[in-house]
């Protein structure tokens, strides 16, 4: 058993940082989402691209990213010599943007003579773009110089330049990006309410978020709207808030005394501002308010007002994405805390159809749709006994239902397929049902398998002989069912498999359905014990059982009752518990006065897996600096070492030499010994 | 030579009393908040973040350069500080510690940085990175040596259970004490039981040490959350009193991590007061 002692200890020691690392998707999503999220710099760098592939003649497969070679060389093909001149300046240009950039990690910290010339051709370059301001690419020289004042620092000139030219240009791509240059400049040099504004409304929120990082308290919004309830920022600041808020209150363990006192007085402080807001009369978007006032008092259990403000929101004024917002917080809330019928259904059918589309294009309504169905209608469609209604709003966000089918009974899949089957009963059950399908194959063996999970043999063989052989070479447990036998004793040997074997891709070709030679064999072997007496019942009893703990999620061919295998597996909910049948059955073989197959079978009760706790806790001792071993005799597993001991010693000198090797209970004597 | 031996084991002198400052931005500007504190306070030493040194695959390479946007405040010791990243001391990378000098040393010439007598490493090293990072250490004194420069180094509380670096003297760093990861028990950036274990070690460490303590305000999202750390004027200074009260010359040099507006806003007069008094 050395192999078998040493996975249990490393099970035992990474136990605790493997939990740490676990992660479970709470699909806790934001839901107050009041603008496009999509980046002004994603925007502009899409669009210059596809300007650059039309100029090119190019398909979006053909473009990789700016060549200012490429460029050039099409230029001149079309006699285009200013554009040809324009990117060899914006190389250059790139060229001292990269030298910048590399000055951060590369050993060669530039020269101050090297930083002249950068600056020289920098300033070389600003005075070409400048000579270019009335060519008919001008709004492409007036980026490039409002880029090369953007590296020599001179901000000021940008402020002049957009202000007093560059704002007056047409509207291009280009015009963006100088804009975007101006509110930098404008921040550089101290105005940054300005700055914030020109972020806000062109959506840069990576700029927003550096500039504002430090100001998203309820001070600095609510000093922003007394300063101007109009403020293009509000939407940023507000939506950030109350999705901390959001993170406050969820907490998810993570205990709250460092979180920053955006808690109850801070988010209530919040709600005052937002009814302020709704009240004055001087915001574009009053539906942003109310739907922040709603939401928070959501967060915080105030559900009568969060229902009636919420109610108001969608009411109220604000921008497309600020309405939909509203709606979908109203879908959430009245979700949340309505009771399922008929009502319920006709609300859960309305927003779904106009949900659903959206939540196609992905984004916030995605994240929002899976938030709704997984807090609010799975939870209550299933607690109201409508199982099979909540697994089809499950499958419409694309989550794997699998796992529930799988740990259903027969009779309740039988149901969930009669279900599928036939028509719809609500309006819900038609918008979501179509989602669901049946493979015949895979409903076979599933309800076969379910029936082998609870020891019904008999039930499983009919499912299990309907599978055909090349549904079982395709799973990807057939290495393992291919080259393991569930009549060897675990306990003696585990069936390892060599690494070549394991990792290989080769087909596997089974020679019988492992799950129904299991099932016909536990059957006959079973139907048998009734008859068997004395010793051959106890040998049966020893051989049933060594199936039994094959079987188990533990054993080495836990494939003939489980699609996979994990370290947390657990007896699953509508299964029979193989291992501790095994042990019931051990011990009725223990009763024998045969002298091997007793040994044997006091061997196998003292298996890590058949016990539920472990004959010996661990525990790290600082001052020996080292793990000690303390004993646990009240555990099942303790004493069934010390009943091999106990054999051992009035057996002297008879015991096998596979339990004389075993590393674990050569452990447990020394232990025993010592105390 | 017995002399010689004699002069190995002594003691190095302790350092010169002052009070100083570290910046760990990534711009050199000082606001008028920040030049009324070094003033205030006397501060004569400001240790610099120049660059971090981390692994980039397999090679060490510069990260998060010092732009300089201001100029060095006159009368005070300028003390380039480089910090290095753990990992890249589990290997040895033959060459680093003049590419690292060298850079500093650039780095002054290009920006007019004139009178740096004084270098510094921090690295959170360990039992594994010790051996390479002392023998890195080794270079880098030499290296230091030819330009004019001593060397300190940045010594953590569970470094002092390990013999001393070669450096000329050690800044003790009394701040990132506790584990991040076990906020809700103790304050990450300080707490004086995770302090308690390791100041047996002071008395007999054979490095003259510098004392720094921690200003600053710790904001990081954990799984979306908002988390802020700050350390109560208190906690600083039962620390700052600890310390002492086991090695007496932690009081010569003391050292605020570090310089910013806010942080300087954070506590009051009599705070810093206590926090500077030697």
């Amino acid at each position: 058993m050395k192999r078998f002692s040493i996975i249990s200890l490393l099970l035992v020691l990474a136990v605790p940082a493997v939990m740490a690392c676990m992660w479970v998707d709470t699909h806790n999503y934001y839901l107050f989402r009041i603008y496009d999220n999509s980046e002004f710099k994603e925007r502009v760098d899409q669009v210059t691209r596809d300007n650059w592939k039309a100029y090119l003649s190019l398909s979006a497969d053909d473009y990789f990213s700016f060549n200012a070679d490429d460029v050039a060389e099409a230029a001149l093909k079309k006699g285009d010599n200013l554009m040809a001149s324009y990117v060899r300046q914006l190389q250059r240009y790139l060229d001292c943007v990269d030298s910048k950039r590399r000055e951060q990690y590369s050993w060669d910290y530039p020269t101050k003579e090297e930083i002249a010339e950068r600056n020289a051709t920098l300033a070389e370059v600003r005075a070409y773009a400048q000579g270019k301001l009335t060519t008919r690419l001008r709004s492409q020289h007036a980026l490039l110089f409002m880029r090369c004042n953007m590296m020599l620092a001179r901000h000021g000139e940008n402020v002049t330049f957009w202000e007093q030219t560059a704002s007056n240009y047409i509207e291009t791509v280009y015009k963006d990006m100088m804009k975007n240059i101006y509110a930098g400049a404008l921040l550089k040099t101290g105005h940054g309410v300005r700055a914030g504004q020109i972020f806000a409304e062109q959506g840069d929120w990576e700029s927003l978020m550096t500039q504002y990082y430090q100001k998203r308290s309820y001070d600095a919004i609510c000093q922003e709207y007394n300063r101007d309830p109009q403020s293009a920022v509000l939407p940023f600041l507000l939506q950030d808030f109350v999705n901390n808020v959001q993170e406050a209150v969820d907490g998810d363990g993570y205990g709250k005394l460092f979180v920053r006192n955006i808690e109850r007085k801070e988010a209530m402080q919040m709600v005052q501002l937002a009814a302020r807001a709704v009240s004055e009369n001087k915001t574009p978007c009053p539906a942003m308010w109310m739907s922040a006032k709603a939401w928070l008092e959501f967060l915080y259990g105030d559900l009568t007002q969060a229902k009636t403000d919420i109610s108001q929101a969608t009411a109220l004024d604000g921008t497309e994405y600020m309405k939909d917002c509203a709606r979908i917080l109203q879908f959430y809330i009245q979700a949340m805390q309505m009771p399922v019928n008929t009502q319920y259904d006709n609300l859960v059918s309305t927003e779904l159809q106009w949900l659903m589309p959206k939540a196609k294009e992905g984004g916030s309504y995605r994240s929002a749709l899976d938030r709704i169905i997984h807090q609010a209608l799975f939870p209550k469609y299933s607690k109201a006994g409508r199982q099979f209604t909540a697994l089809a709003l499950l499958k419409t966000t694309d989550n794997y239902i699998d796992n529930y089918l799988d740990e259903m009974t027969p009779d309740s899949l039988q149901r969930y397929v009669d279900y599928v089957k036939s028509p719809a009963p609500t309006d819900v059950d038609r918008l979501v049902k179509p989602g669901l399908t049946i493979d015949e194959t895979w409903l076979s063996d599933l309800m076969g398998t379910q029936h082998l999970r609870l020891g019904h043999w008999k039930e499983a063989i009919p499912y299990l002989e309907k599978v055909p052989l090349d549904y079982y070479n395709d799973k990807g447990y057939a290495i393992y069912a291919a080259n393991r036998s569930y009549t060897v004793e675990p306990w003696v040997k585990r069936q390892w498999l060599s690494y070549g074997l394991e990792w290989s891709h080769d087909p596997v070709a089974l020679s019988a359905n492992p799950k129904l030679t299991f099932a016909r064999e536990m059957l006959n072997m079973e139907k048998d014990l009734k008859r068997l007496k004395g010793l051959a019942r106890q040998q049966r009893c020893y051989d049933l059982a060594v199936r039994y703990a094959q079987a188990n999620h533990t054993g080495d061919c836990w494939f003939i009752t489980h699609d996979g295998k994990g370290a947390y597996d657990k007896v699953g909910r509508n299964e029979m518990d193989f291992n501790a049948k095994a042990v019931e059955l051990l011990r009725e073989a223990a009763q024998t006065s045969d002298f091997l197959l007793k040994e044997k079978t006091l061997f196998a009760l003292a298996y890590w897996y058949l016990n539920d706790e472990p004959w010996f806790q661990r525990k790290w001792s600082s001052n020996t600096g080292t793990l000690v071993t303390y004993p646990q005799p009240q555990t099942r597993h303790y004493q069934s070492w010390e009943a091999l001991l106990n054999f051992e010693a009035a057996n002297p000198g008879r015991t096998s030499t596979y339990i004389q090797r075993c590393d674990e209970y050569q452990t447990f004597k020394r232990v025993y010994n010592k105390n | 030579m017995l002399a010689l031996l004699l002069s190995a084991c002594a003691k190095q002198s302790p350092v010169e009393p002052s009070n100083a400052v570290y910046f760990w931005r990534t711009e050199f500007r000082l606001d008028s908040t920040e030049w009324t504190f070094l003033s205030r306070y006397q501060i004569s030493t400001i240790y610099c973040r120049y660059f971090d040194v981390v692994m980039n695959d397999t090679t060490p390479i510069p990260n998060a350069t010092l732009a300089f946007a201001d100029t060095i405040p006159a009368g005070v010791a300028f003390v380039p500080t480089v910090y290095i990243t753990e990992d890249c001391m589990h290997q040895w990378h033959e060459g680093l510690a003049r590419k690292i000098v060298d850079r500093v040393v650039q780095m002054n010439a290009t920006n007019d940085i004139r009178g740096i007598v004084e270098l510094q490493m921090d690295c959170d090293y360990t039992d594994r990175s010790r051996r390479h990072f002392y023998t890195f250490l080794e270079q880098v004194r030499s290296e230091a040596r030819r330009h004019g420069m001593r060397l300190s180094v940045t010594i953590r509380l569970h470094q002092l259970q390990m013999p001393a670096p070669p450096a000329d003297y050690g800044v003790l760093m009394l701040y990132n004490t506790g584990d991040p990861r076990n906020f809700e028990q103790r304050n990450p950036i300080l707490d004086h039981r995770d302090v308690e274990p390791y100041v047996r070690h002071l008395p007999d460490y054979p490095l003259p040490l510098a004392a720094a303590y921690p200003v600053y305000r710790w904001q990081r999202q954990v799984q979306g959350v908002r988390i802020e750390h700050t350390v109560e004027a208190s906690e600083i200074l039962g620390v700052k009193k600890m310390v002492e009260s086991m090695r007496p010359d932690l009081s010569r040099r003391i050292i605020v991590y570090h310089l910013d507006e806010e942080n300087i806003n954070r506590y009051d007069n009599d705070t810093y007061e206590a926090i500077f008094h030697h």
